[in-house]
């Protein structure tokens, strides 16, 4: 990696004055962190970097050592960072990132503005990649399995030449090669890898696969790929159970869609209805949800779609005909029984539909039920009756190979199972997933593993696959290699070695060209590049031609490494048409036995298929849902849980034919009674100490048989009882109502348009506030502002830093909780502490519960943060003004003056200061220490590390602010309105937070603080918040 | 004047000491400690010891080992602070404002309450550092020059607290000291070796002239006249660590006196509690019997009624001023998670009292004995409820949380009663208990038989 | 001389390419008429004593004895040439062993303590030098602020261009930084400096 070579290595005085300020106010520990720094900088940064070293805290006696560099590192100043363009592969969604680099470390990610997928947002799983990086159970070089079944560290020659011998013996059709979902240069290699050995045995496993919308795909319109949906263009929204704020095919982009349509502006706003049996974080941002006996959507689909037909609510193509047998079964009236959904809403539902700009999302993973394709196509039909396909919806091939039919999903999964039992694989190769986790236990992919004579596994870690093979070659972390990914046609993103590698890895691509070299021949002869990164600009020479972008290839290639890809405008499908198979279409509801209750096995929004549960940052994230961290849950309907006597915390055991779970319950009216759902992502047996033997493996109660459309079942029905046993959910919630305290505030579109009355007002009866005492109050303030004024710092003018943040906008996706996880170092403490509420997220994001039982049940959710009062109770109390008031309007809090008598956080009405309890980052106490090495690399230097005993909070991303004061000193200028932007801001893929001066009239934050939605939490308080907070607006007929 | 011989008692326990039978009795309870006193003082120790090694590892391992959980910020630890503060101040009532009001069965109970009172202020003064998370920064809460030029926050209760008990400490110390003076003096005169020499110190050349006299008694006078404010000042300035806080039930106007009055109440039941065991174990009941119970008893029922209504109050202004989150604050007390800490409370500390409105009641000395017990038990409950409860239940409902302590709160919370016994003890082997002097005073004259028909 | 047969041509290129790359520099610095700026050293005519008893020195004592009161002070260079991001960043920036050689692969070859920079540098082993100026904990000081508001280096590091080997002038704590700021009206507010 020559190239990084040079500009990677701290220099001097970086890294090590922050890491011992990690450290408590003694010596000691920052020694240590010292320690541990030196030791891994001298094995990341090899000669060519240096850095800082406490061989002993200040107090040691001991000198500190400033190590320079040999060669001065290109594009690098120490202190200041650097950035780079690459493109994030924690899911298939292949958005672009911009990594911050400092002295040769990634400590941040942060989206890329100008991808077209996610426009500068990026998820909170995004940015826990950055825990992978540096994940501290990552596996540190090649190992192959000795005699007595453990792991040897061996060369990387020695790894090769291995591989090689096993694979000269000319077995071609028994090699296998699992990876997956890769989708560029990466793919194509793999192929030709595997032609050039003669096999045909490439697996793409991606659990969440999508195969029922492929398959719809190609019954409806016979088109291979999944079809792209345009929700910014749309105004009425319907998902038939996607769930697309959450893993959704792209969430960030769906999500910047959603809100283009659906949130507030000026008196407008589109409609979003979610029909599913359990209401899902995509759910809860619904203007209605609709309830519909499980497996039924399809059936309402197509009834709507009846009435869109026979109404003739829109032109109709011609084809439509073809339909007209099947629609005619599915009246409202024939359906509406079956789905539980009366018929008049099915026809108010489609009526609305076709009324305005529409689209219907056919189902996600957690309606895959035998039957889902069903459930798709029928979503698909309704777009198509509607007249939405080619509007809002875009049927096209799929980019190329992402998962097809032949080699993709599920189904084939199951060969290559059946093959391995059958003694037809020799050599399996696996990279990049982890079937022997994610899939159904009764598959026994794990036993089938013990009939393959030798396992080659690419895997970062030691998950439940890697476990099992022979010879284990760890691949770069996608921010350590090089790489490219085709999103969709016309859009491709390249991935950089954005530092040095952190452990002793190689990437898979150059393993791959290595041992094809090593066989010689026939095989060599097909790959002429000598490394994986020539592979890949051959390819970009390639696309070069493609987008026809003139000059250079040098040129072309630095460009695109800053931009992070190239994207050329979507050519427009030609407008798909109705295929013959449609007429054969049929739709057969999932139908769970009388006695049993159906299970959803949901996709986990935090976790998704479990890749996520390494990432103690994610770990930590209460699900956006139930707010439940560290584990998982059985969700049920408090009615369910009635009858079967259970209460929330007690643990139940979950039965299906193939196994059995057991988890604690969690009581919520979103899911349908006779519904119990469970996340995905838990229960893992193996993949590092954060993920290890946590919750439960909901995959072990999902059937093995491939479904109809060639995916997994997530629908299945189970038994329950419950085990007697009761525990305390590590849930960051007390009390889930608002108390009709009015934290959350909700109006509908009526009531903003005047056309009704709002019907909130103040729950409470408290009585308003009288005239004369308000006088008194502003005196009182105009007093205080004067007596500020003319003091010292306070004198002059000073901005009003504050914030403002539309609920309107916000869905709750949490993605703002880990970037201020990975902005300001703050540590994760584990479900025990969290049981104790001793979490340190300083965002959270608040989830209340309205209506339910008879009212329709409606959920709120509020970015809680510190309000930075103007007129802050926390200041007062504190007796040695480590909470104090800072010109520019901020609630300061000096942590080295800090004493922790804790008064402040007893003061703060909003309960957003949070403690120290133990030294978090020192690492003696392993109990509670949240920085193994190397994950202490990740911190950020411009963000001190707090000790025990210290009270912390929101700063506003201080650092942030500060440095660009600095620089606009630097350049003579004043500071400009948008050029700061806190952590929270910059991700919020909904871009509902505002951050800015609001005592500069023309800032964007001040202009919405004046928006007639505008509220602050509490304010009967007369705390004067920084943070303003605009009323969600309901899109509902009446209050 | 009261006298030692009260008339419903049966003249044979109540012959009138003379002055030469006092000085023995009392300054017999100084002899060699026996047997029993050491097994006590070596309980006392293990306890101690215990509380520190729990104390040592906190400070270790930081905070979070004690049951801490947000938002209860503060736990057992700021309530045992308020209690002992509490029992610190029956001391300076009994001494000083009774002493004002020349009510003289003081006398006999009153160095007990001022050996109580100091060593309950050395106690309480020790938890505000122990609570802090960083210990070994609590300094910084004084006010002192520094180059860093930075300076403590007056307007924070806190801060107020510091100087209150500071104060209170150093006030209730010198009253106890001067009022020992005679005692000493007559002590040192029976005494030998290194407790000669420490009476010596202590008694400051005291010879019992006449004009020694004179000016003693004016200088005793002038500082329990100094010392009467304290009881209402100090415990008001606990008081408002909570009343100038925004939290629901904490947030009240009624705090001061309410407080002040708990805190004599609770000052009361420990001196009862003190003497008891006291009084047998020093065979001293002479001095110390059911007439002085009796009279600590009817301040006891006054104090207790005054908190029962205090009570009463909160919850209805908590009514009555319509804000729901003082509203929700009560109601979760009464009625939510730690309903029977509130109940354990006002059981103890509003109806127990009721009791004493009978005059067997007070009179009995073992039914005063577990009363006061129950006293003491209900005015620690008083304290977690309005610190811990107040704190689980605020304005945020998704910050609502609760709180159990952790066997470190525990065992500090014994380790404060070792050091509290441990100090108590020394001095009861050390020093008189009963005033020699004062009890001298309010006995008949010594005079010749039949002097006039 | 014989390391030089040790080298690889591309070394060699990478020498001689420093070897310009410094002298013009140095023009570039010293430069006829250049206004002297606050980073520069303010005495001429200085020459440097000849130092026989290092040990009688203050301040730590380094791997190499580089002499600023050689470079800074008698060949008046300035500050920033070597400390290359003071303008820049909230770091000085310690100079790479190539700006060194930059000079010294002609100059000085004669020189003991030069001989252990280019043996440094051949070997590519950087050299370990001793930190002096120590800021307490938690607390940022951004020195592109300082420099860009005309304080000179020598306020907080002392005569260093008169130092032979460097010693910590100023304590650095709080009340020293108060001072100053107060002085220059700078703003005392807690959170510029902590955050």
């Amino acid at each position: 990696m020559s190239e990084t070579s040079g500009r990677s290595g701290p220099r001097g005085d970086e890294l090590k004055p922050r890491l011992s300020e990690s450290g408590a106010p003694g010596a000691g520990v920052g020694a240590d962190e010292g320690q541990l720094s030196r030791r891994r900088f001298l094995k990341v940064l090899g000669a060519a970097g240096g850095g800082t070293v406490a061989l002993a805290g200040c107090a040691g006696g001991e000198p500190e050592r400033l190590i320079p560099y040999l060669l001065p590192p290109e594009d690098q100043i120490p202190g200041i960072a650097t950035w780079y363009a690459s493109t994030c592969r924690e899911c298939p969604a292949g958005c672009g990132l911009h990594v911050k680099v400092r002295e040769g470390r990634a400590i941040k990610l942060e989206g890329n503005p100008d991808h077209p997928v996610n426009a500068g947002k990026l998820c909170a799983r995004g940015h826990a990649a950055l825990q992978g990086l540096y994940n501290p159970d990552r596996v540190r070089g090649p190992m192959a399995r000795a005699a007595d079944g453990t792991f040897q560290a061996i060369a990387w020659d020695d790894a090769i030449a291995r591989v090689a011998e096993r694979l000269g013996a000319g077995q071609g059709p028994a090699v296998w090669f699992v990876t997956g979902a890769e989708s560029g240069t990466f793919d194509r290699l793999v192929d030709e890898w595997l032609a050039a050995l003669g096999s045909t045995g490439r697996v793409v496993n991606e659990p969440f696969g999508y195969e029922a919308l492929r398959h719809a795909s190609r019954e409806v319109f016979g088109v291979e790929g999944i079809p792209s949906f345009d929700l910014g263009s749309a105004r009425y929204i319907i998902s038939f159970g996607a769930d697309f704020l959450e893993t959704w095919l792209s969430p960030l982009a769906l999500t910047r869609g959603f809100v283009q349509s659906h949130g507030y502006r000026d008196g407008q706003m589109g409609k979003f209805v979610h029909v599913e049996p359990r209401l899902s974080l995509t759910g809860m941002n619904a203007d209605e949800w609709v309830s519909p006996v499980p497996g039924t959507e399809g059936l309402l689909a197509l009834a709507m779609a009846h009435v869109v037909m026979t109404e003739r609510l829109a032109p109709q193509a011609p084809d439509v005909a073809r339909l007209r047998p099947l629609l005619e079964q599915h009246a409202p009236g024939a359906v509406a029984a079956r789905c539980g959904v009366p018929a008049e809403t099915i026809e108010r539902l489609a009526r609305e539909f076709a009324a305005a700009p529409s689209v219907a999302l056919p189902g996600g993973v957690g309606t895959h039920h035998e039957q889902a394709h069903g459930t798709a196509a029928a979503a698909l039909v309704l777009n198509y009756v509607a007249g939405n396909v080619g509007r809002t919806v875009h049927v096209a091939e799929g980019a190329a190979g992402a998962g097809s039919a032949a080699r993709g999903g599920y189904g084939r999964l199951v060969q290559l199972v059946e093959a391995m039992r059958g003694g037809q694989v020799s050599v399996l190769f696996v990279h990049g997933a982890n079937p022997a986790y994610a899939s159904p236990a009764a598959l026994g992919f794990t036993a089938a593993l013990e009939r393959v004579p030798f396992k080659v596994s690419f895997s970062r870690f030691l998950d439940e696959t890697a476990q099992w093979a022979d010879l284990i070659l760890p691949d770069h972390d996608p921010l350590e290699q090089w790489n490219d990914v085709e999103v969709s046609p016309g859009v491709r993103g390249l991935q950089q070695p954005v530092m040095q590698p952190v452990f002793d890895t190689r990437q898979t691509g150059d393993v791959l060209i290595g041992v094809a070299q090593r066989l010689g021949g026939r095989v060599a002869a097909r790959f002429t590049a000598a490394t994986y990164k020539d592979y890949l600009r051959d390819t970009w020479r390639g696309v070069q031609r493609d987008v026809g972008a003139a000059g250079e290839f040098e040129a072309f290639w630095t460009q695109s490494l800053q931009r992070g890809g190239v994207w050329t405008a979507p050519r427009t499908p030609p407008r798909a048409t109705l295929a013959a198979t449609v007429a054969r279409l049929s739709v057969v509801p999932w139908e769970a036995p009388a006695d049993r209750l159906t299970l959803i096995a949901y996709p986990s929004a935090v976790l998704h298929d479990g890749r996520g549960a390494n990432r103690p940052w994610l770990q930590e994230l209460p699900d956006p849902v139930t707010k439940i961290t560290w584990g998982t849950w059985v969700e049920l309907h408090p009615e369910t849980a009635a009858e079967f006597g259970i209460a929330e915390g007690d643990v139940v055991e979950l039965t299906s034919e193939t196994g059995s779970i057991t988890a604690p319950a969690y009581l919520y009216e979103g899911v349908r009674p006779g519904v119990v759902a469970v996340p995905t992502g838990q229960g893992h047996s193996a993949f590092g100490r954060y993920a290890q033997g946590r919750g439960a493996n909901v995959y072990s109660l999902l059937p093995a048989a491939a479904t109809a459309f060639g995916g997994a079942a997530h629908y299945v029905a189970v038994g329950m009882r419950p085990s007697g046993e009761h525990v305390r959910l590590p849930k960051t919630e007390g009390t889930p109502r608002q108390l009709g305290r009015r934290i959350a505030r909700a109006t509908t579109l009526a009531a903003m348009r005047g056309e009704a009355h709002e019907e909130e007002h103040a729950a409470h009866g408290a009585a308003p506030v009288p005239e004369h005492i308000e006088d008194v109050l502003h005196e009182w303030e105009d007093a205080q502002r004067r007596e500020w004024e003319n003091r010292g710092n306070y004198a002059g003018e000073h901005p009003r830093w504050g914030m403002v943040i539309d609920l309107s906008r916000c869905t709750g996706c949490s993605a703002c909780v880990t970037a201020c996880h990975s902005e300001n170092n703050i540590p994760t403490v584990g479900p025990e502490l969290v049981k104790r509420g001793r979490e340190m997220s300083w965002l959270r994001i608040e989830r209340y519960f309205e209506g339910g039982g008879e009212h329709p049940f409606e959920t709120r959710v509020v970015p809680m943060l510190c309000q930075h009062c103007g007129n802050a109770p926390c200041e007062p109390v504190c007796p040695v003004f480590a909470a104090y008031h800072t010109p520019d309007g901020l609630n300061g809090q000096v942590y080295n003056r800090c004493v922790g008598t804790r008064y402040c956080s007893n003061n703060c009405p909003y309960k957003v200061r949070y403690f120290n309890w133990f030294d978090y980052q020192a690492p003696e106490d392993p109990r509670t220490f949240a920085f193994p090495e190397p994950l202490h690399l990740l911190l950020n230097p411009d963000v001190t590390m707090r000790s025990k005993g210290v009270m912390e909070k929101c700063t506003f991303c201080v650092q942030r602010i500060r440095g660009a004061q600095h620089q606009a000193r630097l350049e003579d200028r004043p500071l400009r309105d948008g050029e700061i932007l806190t952590a929270c801001q910059q991700t919020c893929p909904a871009d509902a937070i505002v951050f800015g001066d609001l005592r500069s009239p023309d800032s964007r934050a001040a202009q919405l603080a004046a928006d007639p939605r505008g509220y602050h939490v509490l304010e009967e308080l007369n705390t004067k918040p920084g943070v303003v907070y605009l009323t969600k607006v309901r899109n509902v007929a009446e209050a | 004047m009261a006298t030692l011989a009260h008339p419903e008692t049966p003249a044979a326990a109540r012959v009138t000491p003379t002055y030469a039978e006092i000085t023995r009795d009392i300054v017999a309870t100084l002899g060699k400690p026996g047997r029993t006193w050491y097994v006590v003082f070596g309980l006392v120790l293990a306890v101690l010891g215990w509380g520190i090694f729990a104390l040592l590892y906190q400070i270790r391992f930081g905070l979070g080992v004690a049951g801490y959980s947000p938002p209860v910020m503060w736990g057992v630890y700021i309530t045992t602070f308020v209690f002992w503060v509490g029992i610190a101040h029956c001391g300076t009532l009994v001494s000083a404002v009774l002493y004002l009001f020349r009510s003289a069965w003081r006398t006999a109970v009153y160095r007990t309450a001022e050996v109580m009172t100091v060593f309950a202020v050395l106690t309480a003064g020790l938890f505000p550092l122990i609570h802090v998370g960083r210990i070994w920064y609590a300094y910084w809460l004084i006010p002192y020059p520094n180059q860093r030029q930075l300076w403590v926050n007056f307007k924070s209760p806190l801060l107020w607290d510091v100087f209150a008990v500071t104060t209170y400490l150093t006030v209730s110390t010198l009253f106890l000291i001067v009022g020992m003076i005679p005692d000493v003096a007559a002590a040192r005169d029976k005494m030998t070796g290194w407790r000669k020499k420490l009476y010596e110190l202590v008694a400051i050349g005291w010879r019992g002239t006449d004009q020694q006299w004179r000016h003693y008694l004016r200088a005793y006078l002038y500082l329990a006249a100094l010392a009467t404010p304290l009881v209402l000042s100090v415990h008001s300035v606990v008081s408002w660590d909570f009343a100038m806080s925004i939290v629901p039930g904490w947030h009240t106007t009624i705090f001061a006196p309410y407080f002040v009055a708990g805190a004599i109440y609770s000052g009361l039941a420990m001196v009862i509690t003190l003497i008891v065991p006291l009084r047998k174990a020093f065979k001293v009941e002479r001095y110390i019997h059911e007439d002085h119970i009796e009279n600590l008893a009817k301040l006891v029922l006054l104090t207790g009624m005054i908190i029962g209504y205090a009570y009463a109050m909160e919850y209805f202004i908590a009514w009555y001023s319509g804000n729901p989150y003082e509203r929700a604050a009560f109601y979760n007390r009464a009625f939510g998670e730690y309903w029977w800490a509130t109940w354990t409370m006002i059981i103890c500390n509003a109806f127990l009292p009721i009791l004493l409105w009978f005059r067997k009641v007070r009179r009995s000395i073992p039914a005063m004995f577990v009363l006061s017990l129950f006293i003491n038990l209900g005015m620690w409950f008083e304290r977690f409820v309005i610190i811990v409860v107040s704190l689980s239940y605020e304005y945020e409902p998704y910050a609502h949380g609760h709180y159990t302590p952790s066997w470190v709160d525990w065992s500090i919370l014994a380790g404060s009663f070792g050091w509290f016994f441990m100090w108590f003890l020394l001095f009861a082997k050390n020093f008189p208990m009963v005033s020699i002097a004062e009890v001298k005073e309010i006995i008949p004259m010594p005079r010749r038989e039949r002097a006039h028909a | 001389m014989r390391f030089r047969w040790a080298m690889s041509a591309s070394a060699r290129l990478a020498r001689v390419a420093a070897a310009v790359a410094g002298a013009l520099l140095l023009f570039l610095v010293f430069r006829p008429g250049g206004a002297p700026r606050a980073q520069q050293p303010r005495l001429t005519g200085f020459t440097a004593p000849t130092i026989t008893d290092t040990a009688a020195l203050p301040g730590p004592r380094q791997p190499i004895f580089y002499r600023h009161d050689v470079h800074a002070g008698q060949y008046q260079m300035d500050c920033r040439y070597c400390h290359f991001a003071a303008e820049a960043s909230q770091h000085p920036g310690l100079p790479t062993l190539s700006t060194c050689m930059g000079c010294h692969l002609l100059a000085g070859a004669q020189i003991a303590e030069v001989q252990k920079v280019r043996e440094a540098y051949n070997n590519r082993q950087p050299v370990e030098w001793i930190k002096v100026h120590n800021l307490p904990q938690f607390v940022q000081f951004p020195h592109m602020l300082h420099v860009k508001a005309n304080i000179a280096c020598q306020d907080c590091h002392g005569p260093i261009e008169t130092m032979p080997q460097v010693y910590q002038f100023a304590s650095l704590k709080m009340g020293w930084c108060l001072d100053c700021h107060e002085q220059r009206k700078a703003s005392t507010d807690c959170t510029v400096c902590h955050y």
